[in-house]
């Protein structure tokens, strides 16, 4: 081992056999090849779960409103009533079934400020809560009950500024989903981070291989390599050790949590030295790196939840948010959310955003770009991996697989995935 | 306030010797500056980087001086400049060509960023 190894390995055993529902043999990856299994997890998961669709903040004011197309299953409004409360609701006019609220391509998404939402095809209005307020020459229509129209509502709530939506009839309420794990989420000041970058990208690929491709920390030397060390074998003896992580799963939700160098000690201006051509030498002269800032905003001392399993130079907590949301908190003071919408067994849209408190300088600026151009520099590593894996798996040429121990959240994950759709099915009496 | 709509090319006078730079990589989003990187050779990133790189720290000395949130179009262009260099970095001495290795056709469309 490397010195930097050894002051990591913490000795400790392997995670996977802690958990009681989780078996050590080969996998098989059928869940993310097979058309008819995307079909059965479409209606178990997606349309039954509480899914992650925007922040508060994208809502500051009564009357301020986007819209989200969710791939297959909804095209919604979400908006703030005048009671400040956010609701949402189907982008479908009770008239005759129009998309009420598009600007210029109806299959895009928009956002905005209004009073009210006027329907583009036959002026009718519907209210803040998605309730009819003006039918056009009503009198020429038969015995409606305009009392009752409306663009149909849909289950929403929020939670630490995260707001989530529910497609379900009758769902369990956003907390009780959560469970008391994630509820410690509201502690932490994620209102203060309002620096907001967000990135997208089509990937040709299930979503759950894009999950597993940030489950695991057994990829970096090999996918990363060229951040590491140029030289494979030099770039394997860098990262820290299995045994250096922490894992924890609450099903149906888990937690990764990973180390991560300390900040560079403050240093005087004019003196990252001469210029280089060498990343670690940008580094220094922006004080930033693929961790965060050297310079850590104070955000007062942060909750306990954090770093639950004591790793010795905390980096950063990734919490997932099943089915398709993780929380990455990071030590040095920011979040990352990372969100994935299947359009198919083999496609689906990566989404990252990024957000810091706002810089004060433009060091504090420039330190943040920096930070962001590095995370999107590995995650275009990583997408493509993704695409290969997909290529790779849906040959059926080979259809058992093995995980390692560090790949524990992958192993339950789709698991996780598996166990929803039979629960399902047994229900409906498939 | 941005280059596009202006056209206008000076930097803050003690950056003039940096101007030549201005027309390609003094670019107000994120999208522009990954295009201009793609567009370029490897030795044109090299040239631009060992332009900018020596002159990073003054540049952040001036600029710490400046109000973010009010910046002169000089000013709003030095800091472009120093987010394009940021980008190249990566391109100049990890991957040593413009393109990511093996990141074939994908890409991440920018969905948000900051005004400046």
């Amino acid at each position: 081992m490397t010195e930097l190894q050894q002051r990591l390995a913490t000795g400790k055993g392997k995670f996977t056999p802690l958990y009681e529902d989780l078996d050590t043999g080969p996998v098989d990856y059928e869940d993310s090849i097979s058309p008819e299994f995307f079909e059965a997890e479409r209606e178990a998961v997606f349309r039954r779960s509480w899914l992650y669709v925007g922040r508060s903040e994208r809502l500051p004011r009564p009357g301020t409103f986007f819209t989200r197309e969710l791939n297959g299953l909804a095209s919604i409004v979400v908006a703030r009533r005048k009671d400040g409360v956010v609701n949402a609701f189907h982008n479908v006019c009770a008239h005759r079934g129009n998309k009420v609220v598009w600007q210029e391509h109806p299959q895009e998404e928009s956002k905005g400020s209004c009073r009210e939402f006027a329907c583009k095809y036959h002026g009718w209005r519907y209210g803040l809560d998605g309730r009819v307020t003006h039918v056009t020459n009503e009198e020429e229509f038969f015995g409606l009950d305009k009392d009752a129209l409306r663009m149909p509502p849909v289950h929403c709530e929020e939670f630490a500024g995260f707001i989530f939506v529910n497609l379900a009839p009758d769902p369990v309420p956003l907390r009780a989903y959560l469970g008391d794990r994630l509820l410690e989420l509201e502690a932490y000041p994620f209102g203060e981070m309002t620096q907001h970058y967000g990135f997208s990208a089509p990937i040709r690929g299930n979503w759950k291989l894009a999950v597993d491709s940030v489950c695991e920390w057994y990829h970096p030397p090999y996918v990363h390599a060229r951040f590491i060390d140029k030289d494979v074998a030099k770039a394997e003896k860098m990262v820290p050790p299995p045994d250096s992580y922490h894992y924890d799963l609450f099903t149906p939700h888990m937690l990764t949590s990973v180390p991560g160098p300390p900040p560079l000690p403050p240093r005087e201006p004019g003196t990252a030295g001469p210029a280089a051509r060498d990343q670690k030498w940008v580094y220094r002269l922006f004080r930033a790196g693929l961790f965060g800032p050297d310079d850590v905003p104070d955000l007062g001392p942060l909750p306990g939840f954090l770093n639950a399993g004591n790793i010795k130079s905390w980096g950063n907590d990734q919490f997932w948010l099943f089915p398709n949301l993780s929380v990455q908190i990071w030590a040095r003071g920011f979040y990352i959310t990372y969100t994935y919408w299947p359009e198919a067994v083999d496609r689906h849209t990566y989404d990252i955003d990024l957000y810091f408190v706002p810089p004060k300088n433009a060091q504090e600026r420039l330190a943040q770009e920096l930070v962001v151009d590095s995370t999107i520099e590995f995650a275009m590593q990583d997408v493509n991996t993704i695409e290969a894996t997909q290529q790779g798996l849906s040959t059926r040429a080979n259809r058992q697989f093995h995980l390692s121990d560090q790949e524990l959240l992958i192993r339950k994950f789709h698991k996780t995935v598996r166990d929803t759709v039979a629960a399902h099915d047994a229900k409906e009496g498939r | 306030m941005t280059t596009a709509t202006s056209g206008a090319r000076t930097l803050p006078e003690r950056f003039a010797d940096l101007e030549r730079w201005v027309a390609d990589w003094a670019r107000p989003t994120r999208q522009e500056r990954y295009d201009m990187r793609l567009s370029k050779k490897y030795d044109e990133l090299e040239e631009f980087y060992d332009a900018i790189a020596p002159r990073v720290e003054e540049a952040i000395d001036y600029l710490n001086t400046r109000d973010l949130t009010d910046l002169a179009d000089d000013d709003a262009r030095l800091l472009q400049l120093l987010y394009s260099m940021i980008l190249v970095s990566y391109a100049v001495n990890v991957f040593m060509q413009p393109r990511i290795p093996d990141s074939g056709a994908a890409f991440f469309d920018t969905t948000a960023e900051p005004a400046v």
